[in-house]
């Protein structure tokens, strides 16, 4: 597409993979670039804002304690309750960082001076589905024994033992295999699309504007920089979103490793 | 954080008509491309081996239709 473009002399570099590249902040390499940045301070904020609603707990709110406890209580009530019941009190503690981990790190994408969605970064995505892989497995294997909870996943009743060489495995594959592998490809491009899409805009935009000029390039680059603005909002939506998402379906996994009695 | 909430006894009840139905249609996804690629990775395998591009195909369907049987095992007897 690029090159498509650049061959008819426009100039107009189209936004693709390349730039989700950063080069280092310092030291060589990857050792240190844009997203990591991020990581940090989406960390940091994160544990600002938890240190400054915890700090001084009142049995009567401030205004920070009563955000920081509607963010809590929105996980706890609002996820773990629903999906997975009173046993999911337990994972509240993980449920919790894992989605104000994800907020700020998608939400990065939309914050001016950032705009750079980190979790569109494979590998953050990639490692937080491993570990709700890991717990999900876990806890069922510790609810129903090694042996249980593989037979209660690859056997379900009511199947001709003959079909269940046909079965069994794809109950394997699909519950250890592709639902991290979804969880993790959901994020991962729910990220980095909106935010090919945003540069799409705003560069495109800019470059209408400012470079092709005359009625056309003006017109046309006002009316996608106004859309810029429109997708801004709706990025950040998506992004809130996703997180949701996110922790919901590992908990909807930890309350199925749970209660498997099929 | 203690037992003495009873709000929370009836929210599994109603949490699971709206977020089950979400937990279970990504997981009758994952039954369906879980078919698709067990059975196609081994029917791609028998090809290589055997040398006859039918096995892709028949591992292919076979994941297919045992996905989809699944699915209809796990959801859609209820």
């Amino acid at each position: 597409m690029s090159r498509l473009l650049a061959a008819e002399g426009s100039g107009f570099h189209s936004p693709g993979p390349g730039d989700f590249e950063y080069p280092p902040i310092f030291g060589e390499g990857t050792f240190f670039t844009k997203p990591m940045l991020i990581i940090v301070l989406g960390s940091l904020a994160a544990g600002l804002f938890f240190y400054l609603a915890a700090r001084r707990a009142a049995t009567v709110p401030g205004k920070t304690q009563f955000a920081g406890e509607s963010v809590y209580g929105f996980v706890r009530n609002g996820i773990a309750l629903d999906a997975i019941g009173r046993e999911g009190l337990r994972f509240v503690p993980y449920l919790a960082t894992l989605f104000i981990f994800l907020v700020p790190l998608n939400i990065a994408g939309i914050i001016p001076g950032l705009q750079f969605p980190a979790t569109s970064r494979i590998a953050i995505p990639l490692f937080l589905a491993v570990i709700s892989c890991v717990i999900f497995n876990a806890v069922g294997i510790r609810r129903q024994g090694f042996v249980g909870y593989f037979r209660n996943m690859m056997f379900p009743p009511g199947v001709p033992k003959a079909v269940y060489g046909l079965l069994a495995p794809i109950e394997f594959v699909s519950t250890v295999v592709i639902r991290p592998l979804t969880l993790m490809l959901r994020l991962t491009f729910n990220m980095f699309a909106g935010h090919l899409v945003l540069l799409l805009f705003i560069l495109g935009g800019e470059f209408l504007l400012l470079e092709k000029g005359g009625i056309v390039g003006i017109a046309a680059g006002s009316v996608s920089l106004l859309g810029s603005i429109v997708l801004t909002f709706f990025e950040g939506f998506v992004q809130l979103l996703q997180a949701y998402v996110f922790v919901l379906l590992s908990a909807l996994y930890i309350g199925g490793a749970l209660s498997e009695e099929h | 954080m203690t037992a003495d909430q009873p709000d929370d006894s009836g929210r599994r009840a109603e949490g699971d008509s709206r977020r089950q139905t979400e937990g279970d249609a990504w997981s009758a996804f994952s039954l369906v491309i879980g078919g698709v690629l067990f059975w196609g990775v081994v029917g791609w395998l028998l090809s290589e081996w055997l040398g006859s591009d039918l096995f892709v195909m028949a591992g292919l369907l076979l994941g297919m239709g045992g996905g989809l049987y699944l699915v209809w095992l796990r959801y859609g007897r209820s």
